[in-house]
């Protein structure tokens, strides 16, 4: 008989979410349920009406770990919209900025990761913020792989919490030669610490990949060696920056995309019936709560040829890379490869930048009202962000972020884990679940498909 | 008062040893001269200064990081050049880790604000190398100059080549040799209102700081109060950048600038309080008391 | 944090920050302070910038505080007992959660400390109306100083890893200097309290209202340079603010000389500046 166990909050990630478990007697996971409970602030709503240069500004409030994805995909969905084409200097500050994004997000996940993970060659978990060696060393390279993408993000970027160069049309400014040379000489320094990092976290994502068991809440839990394995597809646009409705063969398609409301995908009511105190830390929920996942998740559940995808690192190398391990820590170790392509990528786009250029549009028309959308990869997956805009104002505005579709996606890919190991899994998505608190678009065709598919 | 001269390690009367830069400078040229030997000695990589605008005698914010820039800013323009506002993205676009950048004492303040309350300004407060002061009485919005010059002295701005406060005087210098003095007492109506709550006359928390009060016609009188202006005008010394005096053989000397410093606090002390109770049973913001 | 560091981790010897403005004997301190970050309707921006001081960070957590709670960071899942609390992000009145987190927050913590445009002025929370599946009702965010009464802001979005830090080692003095220090931290921290003190509501509009209105703008131009949004330009010499790109955040007037200038800590700059680098050495 299955019973149910609920982790709330989850933690070592970006925002609130929780997992509501129904496990069999060995503790394996039958149904898995993660969903976000982050308030909804609303933004496509209150988009409306505003001007399509705020619009992106507050959209890249939703996340403060990708927020240059979203200021470019919202920028993008607004130049799609009004169809304006941006010079080509403007387009390779923005790639380098994306790099520069992807870098300290990586290097960053790698810190929320660790803690899982063991010393290779002991049975000790990696505290990452021990003053003790090796870890410090680590923790350092970490960190100053972070300042280099902060750094890099805050020269192209004006800012690299929340950019505020990039606008409608292009960029306000230029990066001067001393700029450019300052970016590359810091690609150049972060090449080589990317490549040590990369080795070091493929190691010990190795290391734990072949171990039988994994402390968890003091028991000895066995690592499947399916852990995280789900039956979903792939979604990547591009292998590093992105594609728009302005591309001649965008790489992305509105029309393949449906939208479905928890209300037809997640749990009804349940209540907990296994609980688990000595689960890390302060234990799971207890005996006689009640979860309702259907009524409390805060996103929509969008899918893409009537099926759950999986979106970032892992969705680019298969789609772009041959790459094909599957599971958890096939997925963290594409997510290390991207380490070294970011920087490359930062130091082709410089290669090209010329800080001459021109990175504002002559025109900027103002909009009639067409649907554009911009697909960014961001670090953690496609970032789709589609709009309408007419005389400058916003009529429609939508998001699509990584975490909204991975959401159902790892949901499915908890199956077959015991239920102790669900976070790891969950981590392994690098979620970053406050920008995932979307609208959803009421299309009832696809409610329709949707129910079929559960039935 | 006392300190009213803020804390200084050194004041010499001074001037640049280079005649191209002395051409077209306000004063002894410090200005332009440190900025440029901090250039070339690699202690800033640019410097944030007052640049031609759109419009005669209009300042500009601009990013300096060539000599011939920092000589195109050369002189005093008396209306508002928010030179700070480029604080940030000299650091950014530019690329800068070492800013200089010159200002009013009102601005050396925000600099300083900046970077102990560095609320807007990332990554700013570790990259300032050299803020210059410039003593300063008061400033005026544009309109002011354009009225105080076209219709009180009566001459066209574009042909103005020099403008100067000294000597209890207002002046103005054409192109074409006309020089009209006007008294203070005509200025002071168009002076920008927020200069009258301002407690600092020679920018006490500059790295240096200069004006021309204190030291003869030519010359500048220059206080080195930190550090980084201590480290930066040893060195320009040592270069052969500028001659320099004691301050103590110059006429007027100090006690004029103490003198006027003192005018000014004292003065403008009183507003802030008078502000206080401005109205009936209400006043003005105390910028000094809270927020 | 503090949960994971072995036993038997031998307590680095700390370094008193110096202290330049009056160099008094350093009685040496090895009690580190408690923190830690809460998470309400923000978007981790804030976070961000915590963890932006890099190395910085890990000396901070090695010798002044230990980081109790925080759940993007660490493995901790309900609000413990802390000295110092940063909270990130408005309250959502409609969801009942965040409404106990922050009364809770308030009870737990000796200090509170509001972290970011959101957690002090609403910062674009200011516009949710609500209206959007699955959580429609989600309407009404409201800065924590609404709910609770906060002790020490902190504007701008994101805030600056240099404001973070330096709240930090004030509020390290605070608790565990010598007199001086404490002197010292709580004229740096006045202003900041003075400015949760003075309401939740901020808009580029504060510097018309209450510096140029006022009659004390002069022009500097700090305020163009704060803002996150570049809604602000000077036009012969005073700003203008685009009010279609103001998010309110609060950074422009926090930053403006003329919103608050204690010349008694920052006459001291030098001092302080080398101090607070000086102890993350
Ligand atoms: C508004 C104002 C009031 C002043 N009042 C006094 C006074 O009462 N007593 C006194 O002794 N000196 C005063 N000065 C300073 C004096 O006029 C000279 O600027 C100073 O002596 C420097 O001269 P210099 O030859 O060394 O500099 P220069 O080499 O000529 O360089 C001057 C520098 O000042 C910058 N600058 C010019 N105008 C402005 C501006 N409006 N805002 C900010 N920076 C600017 C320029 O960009 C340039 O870099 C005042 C200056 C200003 C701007
Ligand atoms: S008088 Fe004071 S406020 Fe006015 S410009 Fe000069 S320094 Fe600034
Ligand atoms: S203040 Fe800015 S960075 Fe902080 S939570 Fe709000 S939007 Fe994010
Ligand atoms: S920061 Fe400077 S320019 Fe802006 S309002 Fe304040 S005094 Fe005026
Ligand atoms: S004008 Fe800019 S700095 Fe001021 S509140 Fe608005 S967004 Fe913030």
């Amino acid at each position: 008989m299955s019973k149910v166990v609920e982790i709330s909050p989850t933690t070592r990630h970006e925002g609130h979410s929780k997992l509501v478990l129904k496990v069999n007697d060995e503790g394996i996971v039958e149904r898995g349920d993660w969903l976000s409970i982050t308030p909804v602030r609303g933004i496509e709503k209150l988009a409306i009406n505003k001007t399509m240069d705020q619009v992106p500004k507050i959209a890249s409030r939703v996340c403060g770990i990708c927020p240059i994805a979203h200021t470019l995909a919202g920028i993008e969905a607004m130049e799609a919209s009004i169809r304006c084409e941006i010079p080509r200097d403007a387009y390779l500050l923005r790639v380098v900025l994306q790099c520069a994004n992807r870098l300290h997000s990586i290097a960053l996940h790698n810190i929320l990761t660790l803690p899982d993970m063991y010393i290779p060659g002991t049975d000790t978990k990696i505290n990452p913020f021990t003053p003790e060696e090796p870890v410090r060393s680590v923790a350092k390279r970490i960190q100053r792989i972070r300042e280099i993408g902060q750094t890099v993000g805050e020269i192209a970027g004006g800012e690299c919490i929340h950019p505020s160069n990039p606008r409608v049309g292009g960029l306000y400014k230029a990066c001067s030669e001393r700029a450019k040379n300052k970016m590359y000489d810091l690609a150049k320094e972060g090449l080589i610490l990317a490549r040590e990092q990369e080795d070091f976290m493929i190691a010990v994502l190795r290391n734990y990949q072949n171990r039988d068991w994994s402390e968890v809440g003091g028991k000895q839990i066995p690592i499947p060696k399916t852990l995280g394995y789900h039956n979903q597809g792939y979604m990547a646009v591009h292998p590093v920056y992105g594609s728009s409705s302005l591309d001649p063969c965008p790489t992305w398609d509105p029309e393949r995309w449906t939208d479905v409301r928890p209300w037809d995908w997640y749990m009804g009511e349940v209540e907990v019936n296994l609980a688990e105190p000595n689960y890390p830390i302060g234990g799971t929920s207890p005996v006689g709560t009640k979860a309702n996942p259907q009524m409390e998740a805060c996103t929509g559940v969008p899918l893409y040829d009537g099926q759950p995808v999986e979106v970032g690192p892992r969705a680019r190398l298969v789609k772009f890379r041959n790459y094909d391990e599957k599971g958890t820590i096939g997925q963290q170790v594409a997510r290390q490869l991207e380490y070294t392509d970011s920087v490359y990528a930062m130091i082709n786009a410089l290669d090209e930048y010329n800080p001459a250029g021109k990175v504002l549009a002559d025109k900027i028309p103002q909009g009639e009202g067409e649907l554009g959308f911009a697909a960014n990869e961001a670090p953690r997956g496609t970032d789709v962000h589609l709009a309408k805009v007419k005389d400058g104002r916003v009529l429609y505005y939508e998001m699509l972020v990584p975490t909204t579709w991975n959401f159902p996606t790892c949901s499915r890919a908890l199956t077959g884990a015991p239920w102790q190991l669900a976070e790891v899994v969950v981590r392994g998505y690098d979620p970053c679940v406050s920008c995932a608190t979307h609208m959803i678009v009421i299309d009832e065709d696809a409610r329709v498909v949707a129910q079929k598919l559960i039935q | 008062m006392g300190n009213e001269l803020g804390k200084y390690t050194n004041c010499v009367s001074a001037r640049s040893t280079d005649k191209e830069i002395l051409k077209k400078a306000q004063d002894g040229g410090i200005v332009t001269q440190l900025f440029a030997f901090a250039l070339d000695a690699g202690i800033i990589d640019g410097a944030i200064v007052a640049g031609p605008g759109d419009e005669p005698w209009r300042p500009r914010p601009i990013v300096a990081t060539t000599r011939e820039e920092l000589l195109a800013a050369r002189g005093t323009r008396y209306n508002i050049s928010p030179n700070v506002s480029l604080i940030k993205e000299a650091t950014r676009s530019y690329g800068l880790d070492k800013v200089g950048i010159v200002g009013t004492p009102c601005q050396m303040q925000a600099i300083r604000k900046g970077q102990l309350y560095p609320v807007g300004l990332r990554d700013v407060p570790d990259k300032i190398a050299l803020a210059i002061g410039i003593f300063c009485m008061e400033n005026f919005p544009y309109q002011s100059i354009v009225q105080l010059v076209e219709d009180h002295a009566g001459q066209k701005l574009e042909s103005v080549k020099k403008m100067e406060i000294g000597k209890g005087k207002f002046w103005v210098y054409t192109e074409r040799g006309a020089v009209v003095q006007l008294p203070l007492k005509v200025t002071h109506k168009y002076e920008q209102p927020g200069c009258h709550v301002c407690l600092d006359y020679v920018a006490n928390l500059a790295d240096v700081s200069t004006g021309s009060v204190g030291s003869p016609d030519g010359w500048s009188t220059v206080f080195v109060r930190s550090k980084s202006g201590e480290d930066v005008w040893s060195k320009a010394i040592a270069a052969g950048c500028f001659e320099t005096k004691p301050i103590d053989q110059v006429k007027p000397g100090l006690e004029l600038v103490t003198k006027l410093a003192n005018e000014k606090i004292s003065k403008n002390q009183k507003t802030v309080e008078e502000r206080m109770k401005f109205g009936v049973g209400k006043g003005l913001r105390n910028p000094y008391i809270k927020p | 944090m503090k949960q994971q560091i072995p036993a038997a981790t031998p307590q680095k010897p700390v370094e008193q920050p110096k202290e330049e403005v009056k160099s008094k004997e350093a009685k040496p301190v090895a009690e580190k302070i408690t923190a830690g970050h809460i998470h309400l309707s923000g978007c981790t921006g804030c976070e961000v910038a915590i963890a932006d001081n890099y190395a910085g960070l890990l000396t901070l957590l090695d010798r002044y505080v230990d980081w109790v709670y925080d759940l993007t960071l660490a493995d901790v899942r309900h609000v413990p007992k802390m000295d110092v609390a940063m909270v990130e992000g408005s309250v959502c009145i409609q969801d009942k959660l965040s409404v106990e987190e922050i009364k809770e927050t308030r009870e737990k913590a000796k200090i509170v400390v509001a972290l970011g445009g959101c957690a002090c002025y609403g910062n674009i929370t200011r516009f949710a109306r609500g209206g959007q599946t699955n959580q429609p009702q989600h309407e009404s965010f409201l800065p924590i100083g609404d709910i609770i009464k906060v002790d020490v802001y902190i504007p701008g979005c994101a805030p600056t890893p240099q404001m973070i830090r330096n709240v930090c080692v004030m509020a390290y003095l605070l608790l565990k200097g010598n007199p001086d220090q404490q002197a010292l931290a709580k004229k740096y921290l006045t202003p900041l309290m003075q400015l949760a003190e003075r309401g939740t509501e901020a808009c580029g509009c504060d510097l018309m209202i209450e510096v140029v209105n006022q009659g004390l703008c002069m022009g500097c131009g700090s305020c163009a340079a704060a803002c996150p949004v570049r809604a602000i330009t000077h036009e012969y010499g005073k700003p203008n603010v685009n009010r279609e790109m103001c998010i309110k955040c609060g950074a422009c007037y926090a930053q403006c000389p003329r919103s608050f200038f204690n010349f008694d800590v920052i006459n001291e700059y030098q001092g302080i500046l080398d101090a607070i680098t000086g102890a993350l050495q």
